[in-house]
């Protein structure tokens, strides 16, 4: 009796409070909605193929076009130029770091499970955050790299050619195209990608 | 129990079991930040508002094997977040209530300044008390009074905030995770005057989604999920009244979170997961009435190896005040 009493004071109470603050929801709701606009694509993500088509022979940051080339230093001060290094090799994978955690998780990930699979693939971090060649190095050995090729994208030329943020990790084959332009994930997707490459 | 009584313990109810609930420094604009804070309505009233305002600061992060890391040179990130919440009592042992965050990101790097804002992640909590009379007590004379006070809640993370997979130029922008997720929740709260000790456990999974665009830009579809994630907090408190019978509390708390690795298209993301282990203490005054609370809140990260994974090291303050309707 003690539950079924307490049960019907539930059912008795709730639909009124409920009611009375309903409104008080919905100006709240539509507050958030109405200021946000585009941003509430996640309380439904659309899970369509969106990719735009690229036109072979362009210069641009989708896969499929040309890589934007350019010249930029190393950790080490050395001037590093992407049509170079795709040249001497099977490919070049670029990977953009602001040295967090998971860049962090992602580099190390890659370190063991990628890099060692593709002795003729070109493996570069990108570090687009710091300010000059001497912090970059900092960070590259504060964080434990000190084994691989750090450039230094002072002035965001690489970041602004592969429309890159943080994790970015970018494909470049032989020919200097682009075939992988996306965040890191686990590793998997890369290295499909990397055994597509002759 | 009289009234002054019960009204005491449900201040030290709330008061404790909103600092344990608030966000224990997860939010990180590189990896989605700004969760809002809980909040759980005393027993005997209507309705309460609550407004907050933290401060999180950057120290360095903990790779994945544990290992803490120093930030690059030059740089300051911290995280700013005004939290709303209001909480409504449905019936005489359930109350829900729903929180917001809106969020900024401070980030300073020695070659970048970027100040973005939007709102987080909201939450929508449900809970129920097993209890109608007040447990605490100023004396222990049987075992009866030793029976905690015991909350049983259902909260479900909103992805309202910005996210990875929204609209956005880059990571600097992002508020939120993106994702659902459901947590069950078990708080038991003892009070045995002027001591009080809380334990909270909560067990939370995140619902898969579709993704289609990282950062702005679209991508070959494919499904992710995040890790289930679990969060114990254990608390101890003391209090004592002024003379005017208003109130000082006292909360030392230590938190440990975990997050499994989660999965992208079915396969487990072996750079996922995170832990975090932190303590906090909290200072709480309530007035005579015990409708207005004022807190402030230190969450403290131990700057050490091993006291946290994959996970940004920082430091939260936290300043609020709440208005219980009676």
């Amino acid at each position: 009796m003690y539950f079924v009493r307490r049960a019907l004071n539930f059912i008795d109470m709730a639909p009124y409070r409920v009611l009375r603050s309903v409104r008080y929801v919905m100006i709240f709701s539509l507050l958030i909605v109405s200021g946000c606009g585009d941003y509430f694509d996640d309380l439904h993500p659309d899970g369509g193929d969106k990719r735009p088509v690229a036109v072979p022979g362009t210069v641009g940051p989708l896969v499929g076009q040309d890589a934007k080339d350019f010249t930029i230093s190393d950790s080490l001060g050395n001037a590093v130029t992407l049509s170079t290094e795709t040249a001497s090799a099977d490919g070049v994978v670029l990977y953009f770091t602001m040295w967090c955690p998971v860049c962090d998780s992602h580099t190390s990930n890659m370190r063991s499970f990628v890099v060692t699979r593709f002795p003729n693939i070109t493996f570069f971090l990108v570090d687009y955050v710091s300010g000059s060649v001497a912090d970059v190095r900092s960070a590259q050995l504060s964080n434990g790299y000190a084994d691989f090729n750090v450039l230094a994208d002072i002035n965001d030329v690489a970041e602004k050619g592969f429309d890159a943020t943080m994790g970015t990790t970018v494909v470049v084959n032989s020919s200097g195209v682009i075939v992988m332009n996306e965040d890191y994930k686990d590793g998997s997707r890369l290295i499909d990608i990397l055994e597509t490459l002759p | 129990m009289n009234k002054f009584s019960k009204t005491i313990m449900a201040v030290l109810i709330f008061t404790g079991a909103a600092s344990f609930l608030a966000p224990t420094a997860r939010a990180a604009s590189c990896c989605g930040g700004g969760s809002a804070s809980s909040l759980i309505l005393p027993k005997f009233s209507r309705s309460m508002v609550d407004l907050s305002f933290d401060m999180e600061k950057y120290d360095g992060f903990w790779n994945k094997a544990g290992d803490r890391i120093e930030d690059p040179p030059g740089s300051d990130l911290k995280q700013y977040r005004l939290n709303l919440g209001y909480g409504l009592r449905l019936a005489d042992r359930w109350q829900a209530s729903v929180s917001a965050p809106y969020v900024w990101n401070d980030n300073k790097y020695s070659g970048i300044n970027s100040k973005t804002n939007g709102l987080g992640d909201m939450r929508l909590n449900l809970w129920y008390e097993a209890f109608d009379a007040i447990q605490c007590v100023w004396k222990v004379k049987s075992i009866k009074d030793l029976k905690p006070a015991t909350y049983l809640g259902l909260s479900l993370t909103l992805p309202t905030g910005i996210s990875p997979y929204d609209d956005v130029e880059n990571s600097f922008d992002v508020t939120g995770r993106g994702f659902y997720r459901l947590d069950g929740i078990a708080l038991f709260d003892k009070t045995i005057y002027p001591w009080s000790a809380t334990l909270l456990f909560s067990y939370g999974t995140h619902l898969e989604r579709s993704v289609n665009r990282e950062y702005g830009n679209y991508v070959e579809p494919y499904h992710k999920k995040l890790g289930d994630r679990a969060l114990g907090t254990l608390s101890f408190g003391y209090s004592h009244f002024l003379e005017n019978m208003s109130s000082m509390t006292y909360t030392a708390a230590y938190s440990d979170l975990q997050e499994d690795e989660g999965t992208i298209d079915g396969k487990t993301d072996a750079t996922s997961g995170l832990r975090k282990r932190s303590v906090a203490g909290t200072i709480a005054y309530s007035t005579m009435e015990r409708d207005w609370i004022i807190k402030a809140t230190l969450s403290h990260a131990i700057k050490k190896n091993g006291w946290g994974e994959n996970f940004p090291t920082t430091d939260i303050i936290s300043i609020g005040v709440s208005h219980v309707f009676r």
